[in-house]
C-alpha cells in the first residue's frame, strides 16, 4: 500500500465536486478553474481538468456558452445546468456527512 | 540555427521551431493515445490543444519570434502528461500516479517561483499592483508581500530614490505572464454593475482587491473640502491655488479614466476585472512593440554587418565567419538595447514634461481664474472668459492627455466620437478666446486725459526729503498679477496693483513740488478719466519723509484698466532726495511696468544699473544744476552717463589712437597702447593712422576716417537731439516703461 496512490486516490473524488463548486460560483473558463483551485492549494493538471469538464458536460451536468475573446478565437465558458446543480446539492450533502464523519473519526 | 515553420494551430497561425513542432506533434499524439478511449476523445484534445494556441499566442504577443522548445516543453509541463493526469476514470489509474503525484509536489512547490523549479525573479503578474515588482521580490525571497511594499514606498516618499530602482526592475524582470505558463494578468476596467457615474471607482475597487468606497472617497475629498472651504477659513496664502486645482484635479483624473478605461462588458471581462491586474503593462508592452520596430532596424545593421563579416570570412575561414556572426549579433542585440534603453527614456522624458506643462498651464489658468472678476465686466465678458477655461484650456488639456494614454495602449473604439467632440469643444474654446480678446482689447482701447495734479506738501522748505512706504505693519502678499490681502481673508474683493513710477526731476525754485499722474484705460475716454479719477492714491509728506502708498487699490466695480500713477517729484538745486530701500525691497513699489509682475524683472534691471554705478536706494543724493549725485559724486544717472560715452569711437594703430566722442575728434600718439583697431568694440578694416609711415596707402586711408568721422558727427548729433527731448516723457508715458528718470 502506497502512501501517494492513497492520497491521490482520496483528492481524485473530491475533485469533481470542487470543479463543480467553481463553477458554480459564476461561468468559469477552464484556466480560471485551475488558477482558483491552485489558489486553494489543490493543484490539478489542464490535461486533467479538460477530459473532467468533457465528462461533466456529456453527463448533462455542465453547459458552456462560446464568449468572444480579445485575443484570438473564442472560449469555452462553463456554467452549471440544473441538473448539474441538483447533482452539486447532492454531493455537498454527501461532503458534509462525509467531512463531519472524518472529523468526527479522527477527533 | 534552427529552422522556423509556420502552423494553423487551433485557427492561430503560430510560427514554431521545426524540433519545437515535433516535440508538440510528438506530445498530442500521446494525448490522443491516452484519450482513445474516452467519449468525448475529439473534443478533450481540442480544448486542449486551443488551451495550448492561446498559450503560445500570450508568447508571442510577449514577443517572443517564434516558439522554442523551452516554450512547448514549458506548456506541457503546466497542462501535463498523459501519464501525469489525476484520471478520475479508475480504469486509467495504473502505477503511473505515484510520478503524478511526485509531479503534483514539485509543480506546488515551484509554483511561486517557476516551473522549471528553479527560483529564478520575475515579475508576479498575478499579484501586482503596478508592475509586479515587489510581489515577485516578496515570492523570490519568500517574504510578505505587504513588507516589500512598505520597504519600496518609505524609499519612494523619503529620498524619492525607490522610483527608479522600481522601475529598472519593471523594465529588467522578465514579467511572469511569459515565465509562468498560464498565469494571467489583472486588467483595469470600469465596472458598470456598480457604478455611480461611470463606474471608474468600483472598476479601481475591483483591481486593487478594495471597497470602491476607498476611491470614491478620494475622489471626493477635495471637491467635499471645496464645498467647506470657507469654513475652515483660509488656507494660509495659496487658499485660492489649493482650492482650484485640487478639486478640478481629481475631476480631471476621473474623467481621464471614464475616456480610456474600456467597460467591462463581457464575462471574460468582468472576471479580468477581478482576477486579473490593472494594466500599465499594457501600456508598456505597446511601447515595446513600438520599439520592435527600432529593434528589427538595428537588427538589419546587424545583419549586414554579419554579411561584411562573412565576407572577411571568406579569407579567415568558415569558423571564423560563423565567430564574427555570433558576435556582431550579440553586438546588434546589444545596440538594441541601448537604443531601446534611450528611446524609453526620451518618450518618457518627453511625455511626461508635455503632461506637466499641460497641467502647469491649466492650473495656471484656473489660478489665476478667481481674479477676472478683477478684469472682466459681467455679461458676456464673463461667459468667454469662462468659455476660455473649459474649451480652450481644460478641454484640450483632457484631449491631449486622453490621446496620449490612448495612443500607448492603442486603444481605438469610439475615437471618432471623442476628435468630433473634442474638435467642437476647441472651436468653441477658440470662438471664445477671439471674443474676450476683442471685448477686453476694447475696454483698453481709450487712455484717459493726462492730468497733472499738485501733491500738498506741509512744508516744501525742507532740506531732504526721503520717499518710503507705508509704515511696515501693513503687509501684502504677492500671488501672481494682483497681490492679495490676506486679513480679510473671504472678503478678497480688493487687490493692490503695484503700477507707481517715480521721477525725480530739478525744481525750478528752491522749495520741494509733488505731483501725481493717474492714468488708466476704457473702453470711452470718458470712461478712461473716471476710472483715473477714480484712483485713490495718497502721498503725504511727513517732515522729511514722504509717504506714499504701495499700490494702487482695485475692486470688482474699478476693475483692472492698466491704471497707473505717476509721481514726479521736483528737487531743488542743492537739496537731498532719497528713494528707502524699503520702497524696492520689502513694499515692493514698481517703478515701471503695467503689472506687478514685472517688478522682479524691473528692479533686476534698477540692480544691474546700480552696478554700473547708478541710482543706489538707500542712498541720499543731491540735486546740483548737473543732476543728481551723492556725496561721493558720484552721478544717479551715471549709467545713462556711461551709455553716452559708449558711443565714442577709438580707433588704436600701434602708437596711435583716434577717438571721436562728445568732445569732438581726438588724436593721440600713445605710447603705451597697443592693440587692434576698434570701432565700437568691432573690428573694423585694418588702416594706418593718420600720420602713418607707409604713405602710399594714406590717402585711402584718410577718405574712409572722413567717412566715418560724418556718420559719428551725425549720430552724435542724433544723440544729443534725443538727449534733449528726453528731459519730459510724460507725453509718452501710460504705457511707457520709462525707469525712474532724472533731471
Amino acid at each position: 500500500m502506497n502512501i501517494d496512490n492513497t492520497a491521490s486516490q482520496m483528492r481524485k473524488g473530491v475533485l469533481e465536486f470542487c470543479i463543480l463548486s467553481v463553477i458554480k460560483q459564476g461561468e468559469a473558463y477552464p484556466s480560471d478553474i485551475i488558477d482558483k483551485m491552485k489558489a486553494a492549494n489543490l493543484n490539478i493538471f489542464e490535461g486533467t481538468l479538460y477530459p473532467l469538464l468533457t465528462r461533466l458536460k456529456n453527463a448533462e451536468l455542465l453547459t458552456y456558452r462560446w464568449v468572444e475573446s480579445n485575443s484570438g478565437p473564442p472560449r469555452k465558458y462553463f456554467m452549471l445546468t440544473d441538473k448539474g446543480a441538483d447533482f452539486y446539492k447532492e454531493l455537498e450533502a454527501t461532503w458534509s456527512e462525509l467531512a463531519n464523519a472524518v472529523a468526527a473519526l479522527t477527533k | 540555427m534552427k529552422q522556423v515553420i509556420n502552423i494553423n494551430f487551433q485557427g492561430r497561425v503560430v510560427p514554431i521551431e521545426v524540433s519545437a513542432y515535433d516535440i508538440l506533434k510528438a506530445y498530442v499524439d500521446s494525448l490522443s493515445r491516452h484519450f482513445s478511449m474516452e467519449d468525448g476523445k475529439d473534443e478533450i484534445i481540442n480544448d486542449i490543444e486551443n488551451r495550448i494556441g492561446e498559450l503560445f499566442q500570450e508568447r508571442i504577443k510577449a514577443g517572443a519570434v517564434c516558439i522554442t522548445d523551452e516554450d512547448v516543453n514549458a506548456i506541457i509541463k503546466s497542462i501535463g502528461r498523459p501519464e501525469d493526469f489525476d484520471d478520475a476514470d479508475p480504469s486509467a489509474t495504473t502505477g503511473n500516479t505515484d510520478a503524478a503525484e511526485q509531479n503534483t509536489q514539485q509543480q506546488q512547490q515551484s509554483s511561486a517561483t517557476n516551473t522549471s523549479g528553479k527560483r529564478r525573479l520575475f515579475r508576479d503578474e498575478n499579484h501586482k499592483l503596478v508592475g509586479g515588482v515587489c510581489s515577485g521580490i516578496a515570492n523570490y525571497f519568500d517574504i510578505d508581500i505587504v513588507i516589500v511594499r512598505i520597504v519600496f514606498l518609505v524609499l519612494l516618499f523619503s529620498f524619492g530614490i525607490g522610483f527608479i530602482p522600481y522601475v529598472i526592475l519593471w523594465i529588467a524582470v522578465p514579467s511572469s505572464a511569459t515565465t509562468v505558463i498560464g498565469s494571467r494578468r489583472k486588467k483595469l476596467y470600469r465596472d458598470n454593475d456598480e457604478k455611480y457615474i461611470a463606474g471608474v471607482c468600483s472598476g479601481i475597487g475591483n483591481y486593487l482587491g478594495i471597497n470602491a468606497w476607498i476611491p470614491r472617497v478620494l475622489f471626493l475629498l477635495p471637491l467635499l473640502s471645496f464645498a467647506s472651504k470657507n469654513r475652515w477659513g483660509n488656507w494660509g496664502d495659496y487658499g485660492d491655488f489649493n482650492f482650484f486645482s485640487f478639486s478640478p484635479g481629481a475631476l480631471f483624473i476621473y474623467i481621464i479614466l471614464w475616456l480610456v478605461l474600456p467597460e467591462a462588458k463581457t464575462t471574460a471581462e468582468k472576471l479580468e476585472m477581478k482576477g486579473e491586474k490593472v494594466d500599465m503593462n499594457t501600456i508598456k508592452n505597446s511601447v515595446v512593440e513600438e520599439m520592435k520596430g527600432v529593434q528589427e532596424r538595428v537588427q538589419k545593421f546587424g545583419k549586414e554587418a554579419v554579411n561584411v563579416a562573412n565576407e572577411r570570412g571568406k579569407v579567415f575561414g568558415a569558423e571564423a565567419g560563423s565567430l564574427a556572426k555570433k558576435g556582431s549579433r550579440s553586438l546588434g542585440d546589444v545596440i538594441a538595447m541601448l537604443v531601446k534603453g534611450i528611446v524609453y527614456f526620451i518618450l518618457g522624458v518627453v511625455g511626461i514634461s508635455l503632461i506637466i506643462a499641460l497641467f502647469a498651464f491649466g492650473i495656471a489658468a484656473m489660478g489665476v481664474f478667481p481674479m477676472k472678476d478683477f478684469l472682466l465686466t459681467r455679461g458676456w465678458q464673463n461667459v468667454f472668459a469662462w468659455g476660455t477655461l473649459l474649451f480652450f484650456i481644460i478641454a484640450p488639456m483632457i484631449a491631449v492627455i486622453t490621446w496620449i494614454i490612448r495612443k500607448l495602449a492603442k486603444m481605438k473604439t469610439g475615437s471618432k466620437m471623442l476628435k468630433l467632440g473634442f474638435s467642437a469643444m476647441w472651436v468653441i474654446g477658440w470662438v471664445s478666446v477671439i471674443l474676450l480678446i476683442a471685448s477686453l482689447s476694447k475696454d483698453f482701447r481709450h487712455s484717459s486725459n493726462i492730468n497733472e495734479q499738485e501733491v500738498f506738501l506741509s512744508n516744501p522748505g525742507v532740506q531732504s526729503l526721503e520717499i518710503t512706504t507705508l509704515a511696515p505693519g501693513t503687509r501684502f502678499t504677492r500671488n501672481r498679477w494682483f497681490s492679495m490681502e490676506p486679513f480679510e481673508g473671504t472678503d478678497e474683493d480688493s487687490a493692490v496693483i503695484r503700477n507707481t513710477t517715480i521721477h525725480i526731476v530739478k525744481a525750478t525754485n528752491d522749495s520741494f513740488r509733488v505731483s501725481m499722474i493717474r492714468t488708466a484705460c476704457g473702453n470711452t475716454r470718458r470712461n478712461a478719466d473716471t476710472l483715473a479719477s477714480l484712483i485713490n492714491f495718497n502721498a503725504e509728506q511727513k517732515d522729511s519723509l514722504l509717504v506714499i502708498d504701495q499700490g494702487i487699490n482695485i475692486n470688482k466695480v474699478n476693475k483692472f484698466r492698466n491704471q497707473h500713477v505717476i509721481i514726479t517729484v521736483y528737487v531743488p538745486v542743492g537739496k537731498k532726495i532719497k528713494i528707502n530701500d524699503r520702497v524696492n525691497t520689502s513694499s515692493r513699489i514698481n517703478f515701471s511696468g503695467p503689472f506687478n509682475n514685472n517688478w522682479e524683472r524691473d528692479f533686476e534691471s534698477i540692480k544691474f544699473e546700480n552696478l554700473e554705478d547708478g541710482w543706489d536706494e538707500g542712498e541720499w543724493y543731491t540735486m546740483t544744476k548737473d543732476g543728481l549725485f551723492t556725496k561721493d559724486g558720484k552721478p544717479a544717472d551715471s549709467y545713462r552717463r556711461n551709455n553716452k560715452n559708449r558711443s565714442i569711437i577709438e580707433v588704436r594703430e600701434g602708437k596711435e589712437r583716434l577717438r571721436i566722442d562728445r568732445n569732438g575728434i581726438t588724436i593721440e600718439d600713445n605710447n603705451d597702447s597697443e592693440g587692434n583697431y576698434r570701432y565700437n568694440d568691432k573690428p573694423m578694416d585694418k588702416f594706418d593712422s593718420i600720420k602713418l609711415n607707409i604713405k602710399k596707402e594714406e590717402k585711402r586711408y584718410k577718405d574712409s576716417l572722413q567717412k566715418e568721422k560724418e556718420k559719428i558727427e551725425k549720430q552724435l548729433e542724433k544723440y544729443d537731439n534725443r538727449e534733449e527731448s528726453n528731459t519730459f516723457l510724460l507725453k509718452s508715458l501710460p504705457f511707457k516703461n520709462a525707469m525712474v528718470l532724472f533731471n
